[in-house]
C-alpha cells in the first residue's frame, strides 16, 4: 500500500503515459464542508476495452499471472483505499477514448492516507515525458490552484 | 497540502525545464513503476533534483521511466553518459542518491557499493 494519496496519483498517471497520452489532467478536490476528497486522473491515451478494464480492476489479477507486469495492482490498491475510507472508485475507459479514474473518500475518515507531496508527483510526471501536458487542478472550499506543464514550456519559449 | 506549497511547483518545474535544455553529459533515469514508487523512487528523484540544484551542476538531465522489471532491486537509478556508457544503481535511498550526485555526476566517479552492472549501448 502507498502511504500517500499523491503516490497513487503518480502511479495511475504513469499508466496514462504508458497508454500514450498527450494530456493528463489531475484533479484534486478537498471539501471540509462536505467531508470528501476526490482524486481524478483523466487522460487521452489509448484507453481500454471492457475485457481489459474488468481485468485491471480484479484484485486477483496478480503481476505473476499477467504477462504485462503490474497490470491490476495499482488500481486495485487505490480502490481498496477508497472503499476502506467510505468512498467510491470508478474507472471509465474505451478504446481510443482515453481513461478516467475517479477516486473519492471521506476527508475526515480516520484511515484516509494523507494527500502527501503532490508537487513531487507532478515533477516526476513532467520528468517522465516532456511532450505530455501534465495538468493539475487543486480545489478546496476556499481556494484553487492550476498548473499546466505545457503552459510553462510556452512561457519558456517566449523568454528565450 | 496547502496553496503556498503548490505555488512552489511552478518554480520547481521551471527549474526542471531549464535543466533539460542543451546537450548534457549525463542523463539520469529513475524507474517509476508501481514497485519503484512503493520503494520510494519519487523521493529519490526529488532528492537528486534538489542536490543537483544545490551543487549547481548543469550537465545533467533527470528523466523518469516506467517499470523495468527488477522489482526487488527498486528504487533503481540509471546514469547514462553521453559516450554511451550506462551505470545502474539498485536499492537507492536518499543517502545514496545524494552520493550519486556528488560523486558520479559531479566528479565522474562511480559509487561502487550500489552499482549493479554496466552495459554499453543497451537500453
Amino acid at each position: 500500500m502507498f502511504e500517500e494519496l499523491s503516490l497513487h496519483v503518480l502511479d495511475i498517471a504513469m499508466n496514462s503515459l504508458a497508454a500514450g497520452a498527450k494530456r493528463v489532467e489531475i484533479a484534486v478536490v478537498e471539501s471540509q464542508r462536505h467531508d470528501f476528497l476526490i482524486l481524478r486522473v483523466r487522460d487521452n491515451g489509448c484507453g481500454m476495452d471492457a475485457a481489459t478494464l474488468a481485468r485491471v480492476l480484479d484484485q486477483r489479477t496478480t503481476s505473476k499471472k499477467s504477462r504485462k507486469k503490474n497490470i491490476g495492482l495499482g488500481l486495485a490498491m487505490l480502490r481498496q483505499t477508497c472503499e476502506m475510507c467510505g468512498g467510491h472508485f470508478h474507472v471509465r475507459s474505451a478504446p481510443g477514448q482515453g481513461t478516467s479514474v475517479t477516486a473519492s473518500m471521506r476527508l475526515g475518515h480516520v484511515d484516509r492516507p494523507p494527500l502527501g507531496d503532490l508537487n513531487s508527483t507532478i515533477l516526476a510526471l513532467c520528468a517522465a515525458n516532456e511532450n505530455v501536458d501534465v495538468q493539475l487542478k487543486y480545489r478546496t472550499d476556499k481556494e484553487a490552484f492550476q498548473f499546466s506543464s505545457q503552459e510553462l514550456h510556452q512561457q519558456e519559449g517566449i523568454k528565450s | 497540502m496547502n496553496l503556498d506549497q503548490l505555488k512552489k511547483l511552478k518554480e520547481k518545474a521551471q527549474q526542471q525545464v531549464t535543466l533539460r535544455e542543451g546537450g548534457k553529459k549525463y542523463r539520469v533515469v529513475v524507474s517509476m513503476g508501481t514497485s519503484g514508487i512503493a520503494a520510494g523512487a519519487r523521493e529519490v528523484m526529488t532528492t537528486m533534483l534538489d542536490e543537483i540544484d544545490k551543487r549547481g551542476i548543469d550537465s545533467v538531465e533527470v528523466a523518469v521511466t516506467g517499470e523495468i522489471g527488477m522489482v526487488d532491486a527498486e528504487p533503481m537509478v540509471r546514469v547514462e553518459e553521453a559516450g554511451g556508457e550506462q551505470t545502474t544503481y539498485a536499492k537507492v535511498d536518499q543517502a545514496v542518491a545524494k552520493k550519486i550526485v556528488s560523486e558520479h555526476l559531479e566528479k565522474g566517479k562511480k559509487v561502487e557499493g550500489s552499482a549493479v552492472g554496466r552495459a554499453k549501448g543497451q537500453e
